[in-house]
């Protein structure tokens, strides 16, 4: 909750001038989010700016992906880790 | 530091066993023994799913019982099949079946333990700007808090009351997106529209004022 006097941290102000042109809005993020997550698993240097954009300006978003992530590559055996780092790189 | 934490493996006890469906959307629309089978293994994906979701969200829920833990895994799955099962038309192939039903379990069990989480928390909302920067500040740090004190500022004077309300109650105060839209009868896209909106004007306000350059911070850089 907002009280008087909250401090506001340092990655807060970078989070609040965070550039987070081009715009992609959740629901759209949510309908790429399966095909961006197989391509970075298939290849962690695949890039999909829009994507990219958002999961790093929208918290909740880049945590379901990461999820994602986790969930496909342990069905198909695979390490997470490449994609996961692909994403850190990227942080909110 | 590993990127995947014991939180994050799937259950073992959930692990799928037998096997899938050739072609999904056809095995879930057509009645018969097929659909029975098709709409078993379905849930049995949704419940991996919200189990694994919810496992890694549960330091959001410390004074949660496994018990109580379980249910809101088991009846998200429920949701997130029913999700799934309304949307089966618009599923275009553009990835696996199984990875596209995934994302809604995740969707689903993900939203269920932010409420939850939040429940019995206050949300309050400023129009005026009350927060503060850090400090002191070692000397090395000056310039980050100076920008954070420009931000402070930029707040105040580039923002909308509506826009100041939403930035704060997500970015300062770290208030889940999902529970602020619940609480005001919004949803996530429009919140991250206004975020988005408030976060142009106050680059804008900040690169005028010589605060902030063009290209700093980037969003989806290193």
């Amino acid at each position: 909750m907002t009280q008087a006097n909250t401090p506001l941290s340092l990655q807060a102000a970078l989070s609040l001038t965070l550039d987070t042109e081009p715009f992609l809005s959740c629901d759209d993020c949510f309908d790429l989010v399966d095909e961006y997550v197989e391509a970075l698993l298939a290849d962690p240097d695949h890039d999909q700016l829009a994507m990219r954009t958002h999961l790093a300006g929208c918290n909740a978003c880049a945590e379901e992906a990461r999820s994602l992530i986790l969930l496909v590559a342990e069905q198909d055996g695979i390490s997470p880790a490449p994609a996961l780092g692909a994403l850190e790189d990227n942080p909110a | 530091m590993s990127l995947v934490s014991a939180d994050d493996r799937v259950p073992p006890s959930l692990d799928l066993t037998g096997a899938d469906p050739e072609n999904w959307v056809e095995a879930l629309s057509t009645p018969g023994p097929g659909q029975d089978h098709a709409m078993d293994r379905l849930h049995q994906m949704m419940l991996r799913a919200c189990h694994h979701q919810v496992r890694r969200m549960r330091s959001s829920l410390a004074s949660v019982g496994s018990e109580r833990l379980d249910e809101i895994a088991n009846q998200a799955a429920d949701e997130a099949m029913m999700a799934v099962l309304a949307k089966l038309s618009t599923f275009e192939g553009r990835s696996r079946f199984t990875t596209w039903a995934y994302k809604f379990a995740i969707l689903q069990s993900a939203t269920e333990v932010r409420r939850f989480a939040w429940a019995h928390r206050e949300v309050e909302l400023n129009d005026a700007t009350q927060v503060m920067e850090c400090g002191p500040s070692p000397a090395s740090y000056a310039e980050a808090s100076d920008l954070a004190a420009a931000v402070r500022l930029a707040i105040d004077v580039a923002l909308t009351p509506h826009q100041r309300r939403i930035t704060i109650a997500l970015l300062v105060d770290e208030v889940p997106i999902d529970v602020l839209a619940q609480r005001l009868g919004s949803n996530r896209n429009a919140l991250y529209k206004t975020v988005h909106e408030a976060r142009t004007r106050l680059r804008a306000h900040l690169i005028a004022s010589g605060h902030l350059t063009t290209s700093l911070p980037k969003a989806g850089t290193s």
